[in-house]
C-alpha cells in the first residue's frame, strides 16, 4: 500500500459523521417544536432528547473507534490490477444517478419512460456494455410492469407524457 | 384441543384453491430471490410487500409465508452450491454444507438442507399452534411497563448480539428510533421533526424505509463491488438428491438437536436465526470431536443438517412471537408486522381475538407452505442453480425498477422516492463499514410502542421511574436480559481467544 494518508482506512468516520447529522437534524426538531400548553411530563420532547444523547456520544465513540484502528482497506489485486479504491465510486453513480433521474421525471415522462431510463443507468452500472440492446429491454421491461400493475392490478403509475397520445 | 379444531378451520381457508396458489407463488418467489447470490429472505419480504397490497390480508399473508420460508430454502442451496449465504443465517450452512458439495456430495447436502429446513419448521410451527394462543392470553395482562420492558428486551438484545461492535448496533438503533419519532406525535398531537415539510407530517413511511435499506441500499452495495470481487462459480451436481439409509442415521440426531435448540430462540428477541443457527453448528462439532473418527473439516453431513434446523425452528417460533406478542425478532419479521399495519391490523394478544380466521390460516398455511417446499426443492434444487443464468445488470435493474414501483404505488408521492433515495444511500454506507441493519429496522417499527408504553406509563405515575421495574413480569424480562448478555460477552471474549472456523 503505497497511500498512507491520514484518511486511509479511516473513511468509515462518515459513518459518525452521518450519525451526527441525523441527531442535529432531531436536536433542530425538538427545538423549533410547538409544544401546547399544559401538557404534562413526559412530552414529545422527552423521547427524542434521549435519543439525541444517545446519538451524539456514539458519534464521538465511533470517532475515536475509527480514529484508534483505522480498517486497512484491501484494494484486491486478483486480477492483477489494483483499485484505487475499496467501493467502485463510478458504478455506484450510475445507480444513485438513473434513481435520482427516475424520482425527478416520474411525472413528466411517466413511468414507461422513466422506469426504462432507470433499468438502463442500473444495468450500466453494474457492467452491461450494450447499450441498444439494453435500451429496448429496458422499455420492454417497463412496459411490461406497467401493463401488469397498472391495467392489471389497478395500482397508480402515472402514464406521463405517452397518455396524451 | 381448541387449538387443532381452530387449525383445522385454518386449514379450511388456507386451502381454497385461491389461497393455495398463492401460496405456492409465494415459496416459487421467495426461493427464486433466496437463490440469487447476495439477496437473501428478507429483501424477497421487502419486495413484495408493497405488491401485496392489491391482495386481501388472508391471501396477502398465506403468500408471505411461503415468501418466508422460501427464501431461507433458497439462502441455504446457494450457501452449499456457491459458498454465498443469502442471510447471516445460512453462513452456519456454508462451513460443512459447502465442503459437500465441493466433495461431489452436492445432491446429499440439499437433500440435508431441505429435510433439516422441513423438519425445524414443522416442530415449530406445531409449538407455535399449542402455544401461541395461551402466550396471548399471557401478554393480554401486559401492561405499559410490561410491553415498555419487552421493547427494551428487544433492542438491547438486536443491537448487542447480531454483528461485531455494539456501538455499531447501538447506532443503527437510534437511527432507527429517531426515523419513527418523525411527524405527528400520537400522544399530543404535535408536530415532530419535519422542518414544516407537509410529506412529512404523517411520519417516514416503513414501506419506504424497509424497501431503501433492505433492497435499494443492497443494489447499490452489489454495483460497488460488483466488478471487484471475484466471480463465485456454483458447484454441479448431477444425480438425485436423496440420502442414504447410513446417512439418514447420522443427520437424524443432528436434526433433532438443531430443533431443540432453535426452538426457544424465536421467542427471545435476538435478531433473527444467527445466534441458533450457530449453536448449533458449534454444539455438533464439540460432539463430533469425541467421536472416533472426527469428521467435521470434510463435509460432515451432521454440522449441515442441525444448523438448518435450528435456522428453520427459529424462524417459525418467531412468527409465533410476532402473532401473539407483535414483538417482531429479526427484520423479516419487522416487515410482516409493517405489513400487519398497513392493513390495519395490529400482531398482540387482541389479534388472535379480532381476527381469528386470518391468523389460523396463516398458521395453516406455514404447513402447507413447508410441504410446498419440499416439493419444489428436494427433485428441483438444480433447476434452481439455473437462474444464475440471468445476466446480474438486469437482475439488478429489474430490481431497483420494483424498489420504485412498489414506493411510487403506495403513496403516488415524488417525495417518498427521494427519501427512498436518501435512506438507500445510507442503508449502503451502513453495508460498507459494518453496520448491522437489523436494529434499525427493528427500532423504526418498535419505536412508536417503546416512546408511548414509556411516556404512558410515566404519566400515570407521575413521572415517577419505579413504575418500570414495579411487577415481576418486568423483572423477570430484565433478568432474562442480563443473561442473555453475559451469556453473549463471554462467548464473544472466548471466540476472540480461540477461533478455528
Amino acid at each position: 500500500m503505497t497511500d498512507a494518508g491520514f484518511w486511509h482506512g479511516r473513511s468509515g468516520l462518515v459513518v459518525p459523521a452521518l450519525l451526527a447529522a441525523f441527531t442535529t437534524y432531531l436536536l433542530v426538531g425538538v427545538l423549533t417544536m410547538e409544544v401546547p400548553e399544559g401538557t404534562d411530563f413526559p412530552g414529545p420532547r422527552f423521547f427524542p432528547l434521549i435519543l439525541i444523547a444517545l446519538g451524539y456520544l456514539l458519534s464521538v465513540l465511533l470517532v475515536l473507534h475509527y480514529l484508534r484502528h483505522p480498517e486497512p482497506v484491501d484494494t484486491g489485486d486478483q486480477d492483477g490490477g489494483q483499485w484505487r479504491t475499496f467501493t467502485d465510486w463510478r458504478a455506484v453513480a450510475w445507480c444513485v444517478g438513473g434513481f435520482l433521474v427516475f424520482a425527478l421525471t416520474i411525472e413528466l415522462l411517466g413511468w414507461i419512460l422513466a422506469a426504462a431510463v432507470l433499468f438502463w443507468c442500473v444495468a450500466r452500472g453494474i457492467g452491461s456494455t450494450r447499450g441498444l440492446f439494453d435500451a429496448s429491454l429496458a422499455l420492454v421491461v417497463s412496459s411490461a410492469v406497467y401493463l401488469a400493475f397498472a391495467q392489471g392490478l389497478g395500482l397508480n403509475l402515472p402514464a406521463g407524457v405517452l397518455g396524451g397520445f | 384441543m381448541e387449538s387443532l379444531s381452530l387449525l383445522m378451520e385454518g386449514f379450511a381457508g388456507a386451502l381454497t384453491p385461491m389461497n393455495l396458489l398463492w401460496v405456492v407463488v409465494g415459496c416459487l418467489l421467495g426461493t427464486a430471490v433466496g437463490v440469487m447470490p447476495g439477496l437473501g429472505s428478507s429483501m424477497a419480504v421487502a419486495l413484495l410487500l408493497p405488491m401485496t397490497f392489491a391482495l386481501e390480508p388472508t391471501a396477502a399473508f398465506i403468500m408471505f409465508a411461503g415468501v418466508y420460508f422460501g427464501g431461507l430454502f433458497g439462502d441455504s442451496t446457494m450457501a452449499i452450491l456457491m459458498n454465498t449465504p443469502g442471510q447471516a443465517s445460512a453462513i452456519a450452512s456454508t462451513f460443512e454444507g459447502h465442503r459437500m458439495a465441493k466433495d461431489g456430495r452436492a445432491p446429499q447436502a440439499l437433500a440435508t438442507a431441505a429435510l433439516g429446513a422441513f423438519l425445524g419448521g414443522f416442530s415449530a410451527a406445531v409449538v407455535v399452534v399449542f402455544l401461541a394462543p395461551s402466550l396471548a392470553d399471557f401478554a393480554s395482562t401486559f401492561g405499559f411497563a410490561e410491553y415498555f420492558a419487552l421493547a427494551v428486551f428487544a433492542f438491547v438484545a438486536t443491537s448487542s448480539i447480531v454483528g461485531d461492535s455494539v456501538v455499531k448496533g447501538v447506532a443503527a438503533l437510534v437511527v432507527g428510533l429517531g426515523i419513527a419519532t418523525i411527524g405527528m406525535d400520537p400522544i399530543s398531537a404535535t408536530e415532530r421533526g419535519t422542518l414544516g415539510v407537509p410529506e412529512l407530517f404523517d411520519g417516514v413511511s416503513l414501506v419506504t424505509v424497509t424497501v431503501a435499506v433492505l433492497a435499494l441500499g443492497e443494489v447499490f452495495h452489489i454495483a460497488s463491488r460488483v466488478r471487484r470481487d471475484p466471480k463465485t462459480v456454483a458447484m454441479t451436481a448431477g444425480g438425485r438428491a436423496w440420502l442414504s439409509r447410513a446417512e439418514f442415521r447420522e443427520a437424524g440426531p443432528a436434526w433433532a438437536r438443531g430443533t431443540a435448540i432453535g426452538l426457544p430462540f424465536g421467542i427471545i428477541p435476538v435478531g433473527g436465526s444467527e445466534v441458533p443457527t450457530f449453536m448449533a453448528y458449534d454444539l455438533e462439532r464439540r460432539i463430533d470431536r469425541k467421536r472416533p473418527r472426527p469428521m467435521f473439516g470434510k463435509g460432515a453431513i451432521r454440522g449441515l443438517a442441525a444448523p438448518e434446523a435450528a435456522g428453520n425452528a427459529t424462524t417459525g417460533t418467531a412468527m409465533g412471537a410476532l402473532l401473539a406478542l407483535g414483538l417482531p425478532v429479526s427484520a423479516t419479521a419487522a416487515i410482516m408486522l409493517a405489513a400487519f399495519q398497513q392493513y390495519g391490523l395490529q400482531p398482540g394478544p387482541l389479534l388472535f381475538d379480532r381476527a381469528p380466521d386470518l391468523v389460523w390460516s396463516l398458521l395453516a398455511s406455514f404447513f402447507v407452505a413447508l410441504v410446498v417446499l419440499l416439493i419444489i426443492n428436494l427433485p428441483f434444487a438444480q433447476l434452481w442453480a439455473k437462474l444464475l443464468l440471468i445476466p446480474a445488470p438486469y437482475l439488478y435493474g429489474g430490481i431497483t425498477m420494483f424498489c420504485g414501483l412498489g414506493v411510487y404505488a403506495l403513496s403516488a408521492a415524488q417525495f417518498d422516492l427521494y427519501l427512498l433515495l436518501l435512506i438507500g444511500v445510507v442503508g449502503f454506507v451502513m453495508r460498507r463499514y459494518d453496520v448491522p441493519l437489523a436494529p434499525l429496522m427493528i427500532g423504526i417499527v418498535l419505536g412508536p410502542l417503546a416512546e408511548s408504553s414509556l411516556r404512558e406509563a410515566l404519566l400515570s405515575s407521575d413521572g415517577d421511574y419505579s413504575v418500570l421495574v414495579s411487577s415481576w413480569i418486568t423483572w423477570l424480562l430484565y433478568g432474562i436480559l442480563a443473561v442473555v448478555l453475559v451469556v453473549t460477552v463471554r462467548a464473544k471474549l472466548r471466540a476472540r481467544r480461540g477461533a478455528d472456523v
